[in-house]
């Protein structure tokens, strides 16, 4: 909180109301008073604004052609900048917030942005069309890291496909990047001004706008039937019926959140889009009313009490690169798997339950590791097991107007052997066939003391493997044990086949990666040096 | 040879001329154009085949925003699809002419409207009901029939040699069954076009690789004549294949245009596109060989069973890669096909080769195994003298030094000589290797070419570049020929206004387009050289610095500009006696290392050499592009890529990115590319050969060999995903 803002979050009363949207595009702000829930920031740009640098491939976040800087203040109020898929950021996440497009880097007719120059130096273009999305991408990591190597340059690729260049010719642009400075780079110059312009905006206010009338519809053109793969990473499908609610509401804070949802139970909670965007985009679905809540800093914080870590429900997974993969390294290679910079940038992890899909990829570890979840409706409050709240496909334990505040990890034990293990068709870029978490803990003279372990893609919800469990614990540690716990898989589960997998493959694949667990516990660097 | 070019220019690894406007955001694609026009969304069929029994668009059409909503019943008269030429690309793409319903997504209707959202929103209220018929889908062999033709101009059958005979003498033989999968060329520019109409006089703004045809389809559409005809495509977001002719977009956008008498944009969604657009039909091959125990081949046999769409004659034949391949006694092949409610099944990149490079070379492989040779040694044993297909001498054949350079430099002595015998922790590691060769193509085309009186040139057809680099190697031509700076030359490209070629496909686009090019820039040549006053043979003089010179007299370009009009010519180019009289083809060779996890079946390509002949290299950058970029669809069509048919409705179950998987970043390993640079005279005065689809020809076999070398599993149900090597 900048000190000039009152918090809110003390008040009893509704804080004003504010019925103007405003945020800077590049170098101007915007102000808007007509935004409907379903107004992607991509259309924004190329049809309203005409800024057709940024580019559409695809509309669902998968090919990085339309990334875009969102600069944003943090609870400290510092301005930060990250990459994000402008078409499935919708309008109403954006308030105060300042847009970066291609346009913005180098003036027409001007020189060149050094990421620009480097990208026709290198030939990192052929047809050109995924070009600005590279640049971008890369202009994000620079912001963050000045100075990146390799296997950071590639993670922030990520999340972008081209189709031409093969893109080593990118990888070699962006290595050939020198750090920015104010001189070559407008955002970095202009960094004082933008900061003081958002810290003005933020006024402790509720946004509340609407849209055009019937810009949205919710069933396919021409009635398409909906083909089994259309559901891909939704699980939540109530349809708010009849006549739609054009509004945003934007709470000013956590505490009007829990007011707003709670008088408005068909409202449509949205943290960083990267499933309700495609609603829109994809299904073409109703999301009004829609009460974003991405910009409430209160429910980002990761705070260490009691032997647990608690993550608020806004914590992305980049951020989650920082703060839970410091204290449980074996998140690191999993968050690293998901979706590109710009998915993890945006993507949160109370998105990620809320959204209830059996193939997310935080479900199995946090229930693997004994998370709790933290619910949240009005005043009150209440917890269960993370692994209590998906009761069935489709289905989780989560009343009307209730939120998802925060969980609370439990910090492992140091002697815990942990393990998070995600197989998908496409290395990159891909979601979940069959993911794997273990943890183990051993007794003194290696027998099995406690071990939870969790799947995803094994049936219509993230679930506990209870009965391999069963069969392992209290005996030793060893090979025979795993091969013998192997034939309890068949009590636990019964996997479907898709394009993903066949369900023998997924049966198969969940026993090796057990077998995978107990080789890699064998060879463990840290029990090796312990046993010399 | 050609002794005018010195390489000052051509062959540099010059910067792409329109690069700077690409990575800015600049450049304007076919939806970006500064016109105020209509949006239209497109309602997509949802059965494969039947007649549309009612059509209800009144909600649609009172739905805020809505300016018109086309169906059959109402959109302006297009002649019936196919009509008015045999040509795949020139005939009519009449759509919503009838009721009728020939694949999954087929357009019924087009709702207009002032927003993308308003026609969106309309669209979900248009209600169609059909009367459904029993849709032909997939392969059936017993329902085809020969091919009319395969793609790249190969006969349907092939009968040299007694197989009968071949196959009896052989010792050992495979006989294999393969399919590979639906595919789509998912360029990242989705097809969009802006139509507008002046009375009689069409213009549309696409995204098209071949502008002549285009014209032609769009006049045998709208039966207007061709001169009232403008088509341009300045910048093309990538084709593939997908955008050699007119789709739906262009074809509605210029409908709902006509309706309207105002421009209208079409711009199809991704999911659209995936039934809405070209494809890669699935084809199920039959391979038979046979050699004697000393590893000498004897007997080929390849069969192919495809679909065509209904009306859209187009069969691909993988068979190609096996027509100029390694010496036999018999080579035979078969293209059978047959008609089907799928959706538009057309060329993708490298048809033909792309996938034989990949089944054929696995066939060769496995047969090799079974003689006890190493596949690179039985490979080299079965080097042909001429042309197994056809007895033609070849014009020029380096396949064998592309072979040992590769093998030299990836370490191919180094390989694991048995199948699943080097591990490294929980890892398989395999080596393979295929041969790429690739068929080299000439068309006709002409150019014209205008050197102002102050120095300027500009070079105008109606050529593409989907993102090649045509404008960059053109403007090297012309400044290798003419001797002035890049700065000083502005290519033209992509307009119907200008001199007709083939436009961009089967990699002869630079060759067929630079050649016109050249061949302007000669006339040029002669005709400043005689108004500089040379009374000699205009190739003695050398053009350079805009300067003319010839023994010790020089004179200025400038000199002879200055009081002129300035000077023009044309140039043109077809196809010369040589491409009868002998068989044109760029070779390759691709060695690849794999690792395969035992637990979990995932594949890492590691690294890969692959050394080319494609005759002279206009551009060392855009070349080593183009060959990386095949590469990598090479490895993406093996293990990633496929689309799966829904059998109940012909649609796709993967109609989007996140499932559809193209290759992306860490899918590539790193690669070696060596060019051996051997011009080549008898492919075009230039001597270059093509290049755009070369790389991506066996990069799949390679990588399909070194999985069974890695694991000793062979798949014959192609792309080898994870689940298929349990
Ligand atoms: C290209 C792409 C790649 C992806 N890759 C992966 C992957 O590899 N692994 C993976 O697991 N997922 C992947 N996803 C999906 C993943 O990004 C989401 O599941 C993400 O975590 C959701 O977070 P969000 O903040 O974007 O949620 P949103 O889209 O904003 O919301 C999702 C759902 O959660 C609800 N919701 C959000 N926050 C709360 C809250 N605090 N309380 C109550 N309800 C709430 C929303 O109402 C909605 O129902 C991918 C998505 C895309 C587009
Ligand atoms: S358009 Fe493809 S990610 Fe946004
Ligand atoms: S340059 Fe064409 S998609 Fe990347």
């Amino acid at each position: 909180m900048t000190a000039n803002a009152p918090d809110p979050s003390d008040s009893a009363l509704p804080p004003p109301i504010r019925r103007t949207m405003r945020f800077l595009l590049n170098d101007r702000p915007v102000f808007l008073d007509r935004v409907a829930p379903d107004d992607t920031l991509l259309d924004f740009l190329r049809i309203e604004k005409r800024l057709t640098g940024t580019k559409e491939g695809c509309a669902e976040g998968d090919c990085g052609a339309c990334t875009v800087l969102l600069g944003t203040l943090d609870a400290q109020g510092r301005l930060h900048y990250r990459s994000a898929n402008a078409c499935i950021v919708l309008m109403g996440m954006i308030d105060g917030a300042h847009i970066v497009t291609v346009e913005h880097l180098s003036p027409r007719g001007g020189p060149l942005h050094p990421i620009q120059q480097a990208m026709v130096d290198h030939h990192g273009s052929q047809c050109g069309f995924c070009t600005p999305g590279f640049v971008m991408s890369l202009y994000g990591l620079l912001m963050r890291q000045p100075t990146p190597d390799r296997l950071a340059v590639e993670r922030a690729l990520q999340g972008n496909l081209c189709r031409c260049t093969g893109y080593a010719p990118i990888v070699r642009a962006a290595l050939s990047v020198a750090a920015l400075s104010g001189t070559d780079d407008p955002v970095l110059a202009e960094r004082p001004t933008v900061t003081k312009r958002l810290a003005e905006w933020r006024d402790g206010s509720r946004l509340e706008v609407s849209g055009h009338e019937a810009a949205s519809g919710n069933a396919e053109p021409g009635g398409a039937t909906i083909l089994p793969s259309d559901v891909p990473y939704e699980g939540d499908v109530s349809e708010s019926e009849g006549a739609s609610d054009n509004r945003i509401l934007r709470p000013a804070s956590v505490a009007d959140l829990a007011r707003l949802f709670e008088d408005n139970p068909a409202g449509r909670i949205v943290a960083g889009a990267t499933d309700v965007g495609l609603w829109v985009t994809k299904f073409m679905r109703d999301v009004g009313p829609l009460i974003p809540i991405g910009h409430l800093d209160e429910l980002r914080g990761v705070e260490e009490s009691d032997g647990a870590l608690r993550i608020g429900a806004n914590v992305s997974y980049t951020d989650a690169l920082d703060a839970l993969a410091e204290r449980i390294p074996a998140f690191a290679p999993l968050l690293w798997r998901i979706g590109g910079n710009q998915i993890r940038n945006m993507g949160t992890i109370g998105g990620n339950i809320a959204n209830g899909s059996p193939i997310g990829d935080m479900p199995p570890p946090l229930i693997a590791l004994g998370a709790m979840l933290h619910l949240r409706k009005g005043d009150a409050r209440r917890d269960l097991p993370l692994e209590d709240f998906f009761i069935e496909y489709g289905k989780q334990d989560r009343w009307d107007g209730e939120f998802v505040e925060a969980l609370s990890v439990p910090l492992p034990s140091p002697d815990a052997k942990i393990a998070f293990h995600k197989i998908s068709k496409r290395r990159d870029e891909d979601i979940t066939a069959c993911l794997g978490a273990f943890h183990l803990m051993l007794t003194d003279d290696g027998t099995v003391d406690t071990i939870r372990i969790a799947y995803g893609g094994m049936a219509g919800v993230p679930k506990r493997a209870s009965a391999v469990e069963k069969a392992l614990i209290g005996r030793p540690w060893t090979e025979d044990a795993v091969e013998s716990a192997l034939a309890a898989f068949e009590e636990d589960f019964t996997p479907l086949s898709d394009m993903r997998a066949s369900a023998d493959y997924r049966m198969l694949v969940a026993r090796n990666l057990l077998r995978r667990f107990f080789a890699d516990t064998q060879d463990d660097p840290i029990q090796t040096e312990a046993a010399q | 040879m050609n002794d005018i070019i010195k390489g000052k220019w051509i062959g540099k690894p010059l910067d792409r001329v329109d690069g700077p406007l690409k990575v800015s955001g600049a450049a304007t694609y076919a939806a970006e154009h500064d016109i105020d026009a209509a949006i239209g969304f497109i309602v997509e069929a949802t059965i494969a085949k039947g007649t549309i029994a009612s059509i209800e668009t009144a909600n649609a059409e009172a739905a805020k925003g809505v300016i018109a909503v086309l169906t059959y019943e109402n959109a302006p008269k297009m002649a019936p699809w196919g009509d008015g030429a045999d040509d795949r690309f020139e005939q009519s793409h009449g759509v919503l002419v009838d009721g009728t319903i020939r694949h999954y997504g087929q357009p019924v209707a087009l709702v207009i409207a002032e927003t993308l959202e308003q026609a969106r929103h309309a669209a979900s209220l248009v209600a169609v009901t059909y009367d459904e018929q029993a849709p032909a889908l997939g392969v059936d062999r017993a329902d085809s029939e020969l091919a009319e033709g395969l793609d790249g101009g190969f006969e349907p059958t092939n009968r040299r040699g007694d197989f009968d005979r071949a196959w009896a003498e052989s010792d050992l033989t495979v006989d294999l069954n393969y399919t590979t999968p639906h595919m789509i060329p998912a360029a990242m520019e989705p097809h969009s076009a802006i139509a507008e109409w002046d009375g009689e006089r069409l213009t549309v703004r696409n995204s098209l690789q071949v502008i002549a045809s285009g014209v032609a389809c769009l006049a045998n559409t709208f039966g207007i004549d061709e001169e009232n005809i403008r088509v341009l495509s300045p910048y093309i977001g990538g084709g593939f294949g997908s955008k050699l002719g007119q789709h739906y977009d262009t074809i509605l956008a210029a409908a709902g245009a006509k309706k309207l008498n105002r421009p209208v944009k079409v711009v199809q969604t991704r999911r659209n596109l995936f039934h809405a657009g070209p494809h890669r039909a699935r084809i199920e091959q039959r391979i038979r060989l046979g050699a004697t125990r000393d590893g000498t081949l004897k007997a080929v046999n390849f069969e192919t069973w495809s679909t065509q769409a209904i009306g859209y004659f187009y069969t691909e034949g993988p068979m190609a890669s096996a027509a100029s391949a390694y010496r036999c006694d018999a080579l035979h092949w078969t293209g059978k096909t047959r008609q089907a409610n799928e959706t538009l099944n057309d060329s993708m990149r490298a048809p033909g080769e792309a996938l034989g490079g990949v089944t054929f070379e696995a066939a060769i492989d496995e047969l090799a195994e079974k003689v006890g040779m190493d596949p690179l040694e039985f490979r080299l044993k079965n080097e042909p003298t001429e042309d197994p297909a056809s007895g033609k001498p070849f014009a020029t054949r380096d396949l064998v030094e592309c072979m040992k350079r590769g093998a030299d430099e990836f370490g191919w002595a180094d390989r694991p000589k048995e199948p699943r015998s080097r591990r490294e922790g929980r890892k398989l590691i395999g080596y393979g290797m295929a041969s790429a060769i690739r068929g080299n193509m000439m068309q006709e085309g002409s150019c014209r070419i205008d050197l102002s009186a102050g120095g300027h040139l500009t070079v105008k057809m109606d050529m593409t570049d989907i993102g090649t680099g045509t404008y960059t190697i053109l403007t090297q031509i012309a400044a290798e020929a003419l001797g002035l700076h890049p700065d000083d030359i502005t290519v033209d490209l992509a307009d119907s206004d200008n001199p007709a070629t083939a436009g961009s496909g089967g990699s002869f686009g630079a060759g067929t387009s630079g050649s016109a090019l050249w061949n302007a820039c000669i006339a040029l040549r002669e005709k400043l050289a005689r108004a500089g006053g040379f009374n000699i043979d205009p190739d003695e003089i050398d053009f350079d610095e805009g300067t003319m010179q010839a023994g010790d007299r020089a004179v200025a370009l400038a000199d002879v500009l200055k009081d002129s009009d300035g000077f023009s010519a044309e140039g043109s180019i077809k196809p010369g006696e040589e491409h009868e009289d002998y068989v044109q083809n760029s070779y390759g060779a691709h060695f690849c290392e794999v690792a395969v996890d035992m637990d979990s079946c995932e594949i890492e390509v590691r690294r890969f050499v692959s050394v080319f002949s494609a005759g002279r290299i206009l551009n060392r950058k855009t070349a080593h592009s183009q060959c990386l970029g095949g590469l990598v669809w090479g490895i993406g069509g093996a293990i990633r890529e496929e689309l799966w048919m829904d059998e109940r409705t012909g649609g796709y179950v993967n109609r989007d990115l996140a499932e559809y998987h193209v290759a992306v970043n860490r899918d590539v390993p790193k690669c070696d590319i060596i060019f051996l640079e051997n011009p080549d005279p008898k492919s075009n005065p230039i001597g270059t050969k093509g290049i755009g689809e070369l790389a991506l020809c066996g990069a799949g076999g390679a990588v399909v060999n070194a999985i069974y070398n890695a694991t000793g599993k062979r798949v014959y149900d192609l792309p080898v995903t994870l689940d298929k090597l349990l």
